[in-house]
């Protein structure tokens, strides 16, 4: 299984990256897709493929990927199952970034204010945390980390209230619920500089994460710079995660949800979860977009936000009682 | 909404309080105070009364992008919904709209202000009642006669000279769809344009994705402008390098969100004049859109 | 094979003297163990001596070299320590467990390299781990467990391996089994320091004897020098006899208090 695994999932991710490229308000045939990827003409199928799905597809891959890991990473470095992105406040913090960015002007004045934004806030609150938390350890960082997410998200609110856009509250609530609806080749290239590093970043914890296993002290004791590393993952998870929120919004659940997935399949190894959680990660983003544009319920289309923590949650909530019964 | 006015009521009914239809204050035939806490209600109160007689109106009626009644509206005094300004100001009729918090309305029933609640208008239809409802809570039948008939006018010669219908796209200021059944789309269809958004392959009650405005390739892209230009979202995702390679500059219409907000009879000029900028901005449009079939510009 | 030196260690925490102008000498090829009551200093002690706590004076030696000049995955693969309570807080098999103890000489990516394996063998072999090797590590037995962590720890084979409370919460058998596991790496060669509570066990299985009490050295020496009746009586504070027989040493602890 475990051989398999990766080249599984990266098959996956394959087809239904393929799936999503096809499906959507106008649905095309391979045969069309084929011909507008090698054309430059700008009809109907050249320009759907090209300038739509695919940085669509794109972004929703590095979206889940940085989901994933970043998931991945967290619960390996904190040792704690229930660890995702969102609990250090990079989510939360990120989408403070975004929504000063947005409605007090900056983006509007220039293209790169809401992603930088975005990220100096998950970088600022993912720092606090770490800071506040640096001499009490993991239980203290997941606490203050879940702190400085409520006092972020109440800063949210302020900042809607304050916010000169009378629409800005329902449009935020939308934003929060995660899209990648509209998105063009301009919103890759402002992703990418910052999640590929991310990424790059939180795989490379990886040995580190296999001897944290063994406790902080055993770790340190193995040569592993168990300060350094903490950095790491926090810095690749404001990167990465940071980025994709300020592009997609928050979207739940994924980071918590693929490293679950892919755990009992590599031995619970944690070293071994990242490219896998990863692949998983993009996978499930990449579903989700596609069931938000082709799912339809009376009328108006689900946020992929909104279809992750639905669809899910009692998924998630089947596999840890499976799972429990299974090793108990 | 609705559920909390049914829980004031539970509470109040519960309370030790004389309260019934018994209290429920008569109103008066020619009431010389009246006060408007509905956006909507502002515009027809304005149109059918003189100043002196207006309590005050909304502060939402002074802002021209929301109201087609601005100018009248700064010469009457304004409030913000709140009880407390009713106590204040005493008004001796109280016109309420549907969207008037109903812990609002219930209150001041409760206080014993004369008070009428008008409904939200989605059609022309619906103009017709409202104004009619309010003409004779003020006492002003024939001037409300006189709006709906001018208005009726102006409809009727819009249809007269229907000329080419417009395939436009057409979204609110909070990036809505100029849906079926709204007031909206109705004053679209007078002006001589067709929503695009409305039918299939368009599935959303929002603003139609890029995908569906390839797919159906409008001329025009309709936008309420909302109030003001305050920075929001919109700007970030509208932006998609598609749109503004195609439909940037002539082929992008900005209106006024007075122009489809509220339902009055002055709708009539904003459609005749929704008209006029449709025709000039169709007429600006030269090539047609490369991915659409032959028929369409 | 080196020796371990500590040269006037001072550790202070809050204003109080944790270790105070502590020196001690732990040779190659000896089981050590460090015995004083609780709060004596001996895992502030021992954390010192595996370089993962810098002292506030003093310096640490292996050998010639001073700790901090060795570096820090040299130093892992010298040197092995395991804490009080070791565990494991993921499911891992015991086998991927082991090879964790060469963490500092793995790639940063893939899997264990095949000129390893036989190292991580070797270590199952030594602590009776090969039919487990497969079984989850959370799901072990704390003597099982016990026992996987010292495999974890001797896989690298390192020149020094300093150990807290390797038996406590272990019944006799496997406690002894622990302790001459331990006797065997001394008697390999390589310098095994432990810190130990049980006696008996200290008195039966180490070659010497680090006695610290307050932060301060009592005393230091080959077991049989050492350990007396006064000396424990001042460690601990408790009336003490100690009864030798043909089947070793034993230590009684006489409770002033009893009743009758």
């Amino acid at each position: 299984m475990n051989r398999w695994l990766v080249p599984v999932l990266t098959l996956l991710l394959t087809g239904a990256a393929l799936l999503s490229i096809l499906a959507g308000t106008v649905w095309l045939t391979p045969g069309q897709t084929w011909d507008a990827l090698l054309s430059t003409a700008p009809d109907l199928p050249g320009l759907i493929v090209r300038e739509i799905r695919l940085p669509r597809i794109i972004l929703g891959t590095l979206i889940g990927a940085s989901l994933g890991l970043s998931g991945a990473t967290l619960q390996g470095l904190l040792r704690n199952p229930l660890a995702e992105p969102g609990l250090l406040g990079v989510t939360s913090g990120a989408s403070l970034g975004a929504v000063v960015a947005i409605y007090f002007g900056f983006a509007s004045s220039f293209g790169l204010a809401t992603p930088l934004f975005a990220l100096t806030g998950g970088f600022v609150t993912a720092g606090i945390a770490l800071l506040l938390a640096r001499s009490g350890g993991t239980l203290a960082l997941i606490l203050t980390g879940v702190a400085i997410s409520s006092i972020t998200m109440a800063l949210v609110m302020l900042a809607l209230n304050l916010a000169p856009n009378p629409y800005a509250a329902y449009e935020i609530m939308t934003w929060l619920m995660g899209s990648l609806s509209d998105r063009s080749w301009d919103h890759v290239m402002l992703a990418l500089p910052f999640v590929l590093p991310g990424l790059v970043i939180l795989l490379l914890t990886a040995r580190a994460l296999d001897a944290l296993t063994l406790g902080e002290v055993q770790a340190e004791s193995l040569g592993v710079p168990v300060t350094r590393i903490r950095l790491m993952a926090l810095a690749g998870t404001a990167l990465s995660v940071g980025a994709a929120t300020s592009i997609a919004g928050s979207i739940g659940f994924v980071g918590l949800m693929a490293p679950h997935l892919v755990r009992p399949l590599v031995g619970h190894q944690p070293g071994r979860v990242l490219l896998p959680a990863m692949l998983a990660g993009a996978l499930l983003v990449t579903l989700a977009d596609v069931a938000t544009r082709t799912l339809i319920f009376g009328g108006a289309p689900l946020n992929i936000g909104v279809f992750t923590s639905l669809i899910g949650t009692p998924f998630f909530l089947w596999l840890i009682l499976h799972v429990r019964r299974r090793t108990a | 909404m609705r559920l909390a006015a049914l829980l004031a009521g539970l509470v109040l009914t519960a309370l030790p309080m004389p309260v019934g239809s018994a209290d429920v204050p008569h109103l008066p035939k020619r009431p010389m105070r009246v006060m408007s806490m509905n956006q909507c209600a502002d515009q027809l109160v304005l149109a059918l009364l003189p100043p002196e007689r207006i309590a005050s109106v909304t502060w939402l009626s002074r802002d021209p992008d929301g109201s087609l009644m601005a100018r009248e509206a700064m010469r009457v005094g304004i409030n913000h919904g709140l009880s407390e300004e009713v106590v204040r100001q005493k008004p001796d009729l109280v016109v309420a709209g549907s969207f008037t918090t109903a812990a609002t309305r219930v209150l001041l029933r409760r206080m014993g202000y004369p008070m009428i609640e008008v409904d939200h208008a989605e059609s022309f239809e619906d103009i017709r009642r409202i104004t009619r409802q309010v003409a004779q809570a003020v006492g002003e039948e024939a001037k409300g006669e006189a709006l709906i008939a001018r208005m009726d006018r102006q409809l009727a010669d819009l249809a007269r000279n229907a000329g080419p219908r417009l395939r436009v796209a057409a979204w609110d200021g909070a990036g809505f769809n100029a849906s079926e059944g709204s007031l909206y789309n109705a004053v679209l269809e007078a002006a001589g344009a067709d929503n695009v958004a409305n039918r299939p392959p368009a599935t959303s009650y929002g603003r139609p994705d890029v995908e569906v405005l390839l797919a159906t390739a409008p001329t025009l892209l309709v936008k309420g402008a909302g109030l003001g230009r305050k920075p929001g979202l919109r700007d970030n995702v509208e932006r998609h390098p598609l749109v503004r390679r195609y439909w940037d500059g002539a082929r992008t219409l900005t209106i006024r969100q007075a122009t489809y907000q509220c339902g009055t009879p002055m709708v009539g000029d904003a459609a005749i004049a929704l008209r006029a900028e449709l025709r000039a901005a169709a007429a600006r449009v030269k090539t047609p859109l490369p991915f659409a079939s032959a028929r369409d510009l | 094979m080196s020796d371990l030196i500590l040269d006037h260690i001072v550790v202070r925490r809050g204003g109080r003297a944790i270790l105070d102008d502590l020196s001690l000498h732990f040779p190659a090829g000896r089981l050590t163990a460090v015995v004083g009551p609780n709060g004596a200093g001996k895992s502030t002690m021992l954390d010192v001596a595996a370089g993962l706590l810098a002292p506030d004076a003093g310096a640490v030696r292996l050998g010639e070299t001073p700790l901090p000049a060795i570096g820090r995955k040299v130093l892992a693969r010298r040197r092995a320590y395991l804490p009080q309570r070791a565990g494991v807080e993921w499911p891992v098999n015991v086998e991927r467990v082991v090879a964790l103890g060469l963490t500092s000489s793995l790639p940063a990516f893939g899997a264990l390299p095949d000129a390893l394996l036989p190292a991580v063998e070797d270590a199952l072999a030594a602590c009776d781990l090969l039919a487990l090797r497969h079984r989850s590590a959370t799901a072990l037995s704390g003597g099982e467990l016990a026992r996987a962590m010292l495999a974890r720890a001797i896989v690298g084979d390192p020149e020094l391996l300093i150990v807290d409370e390797p038996t406590a919460g272990l019944d006799p058998r496997h406690a002894m089994d622990a302790m001459r596991r331990l006797r065997t790496r001394a008697d390999a060669g390589r310098t095994v320091i432990l810190a130990i509570h049980d006696l008996d066990l200290a008195l039966n299985h180490a070659d010497g004897i680090v006695a610290i009490r307050e932060g301060r050295l009592l005393a230091e020496g080959p077991v049989l020098d050492v350990v007396t009746e006064d000396l424990l009586c001042t460690l601990y504070d408790v009336r003490v006899r100690i009864l030798r027989d043909a089947d070793g040493v034993a230590v009684r602890f006489l409770d002033d208090r009893r009743p009758g």
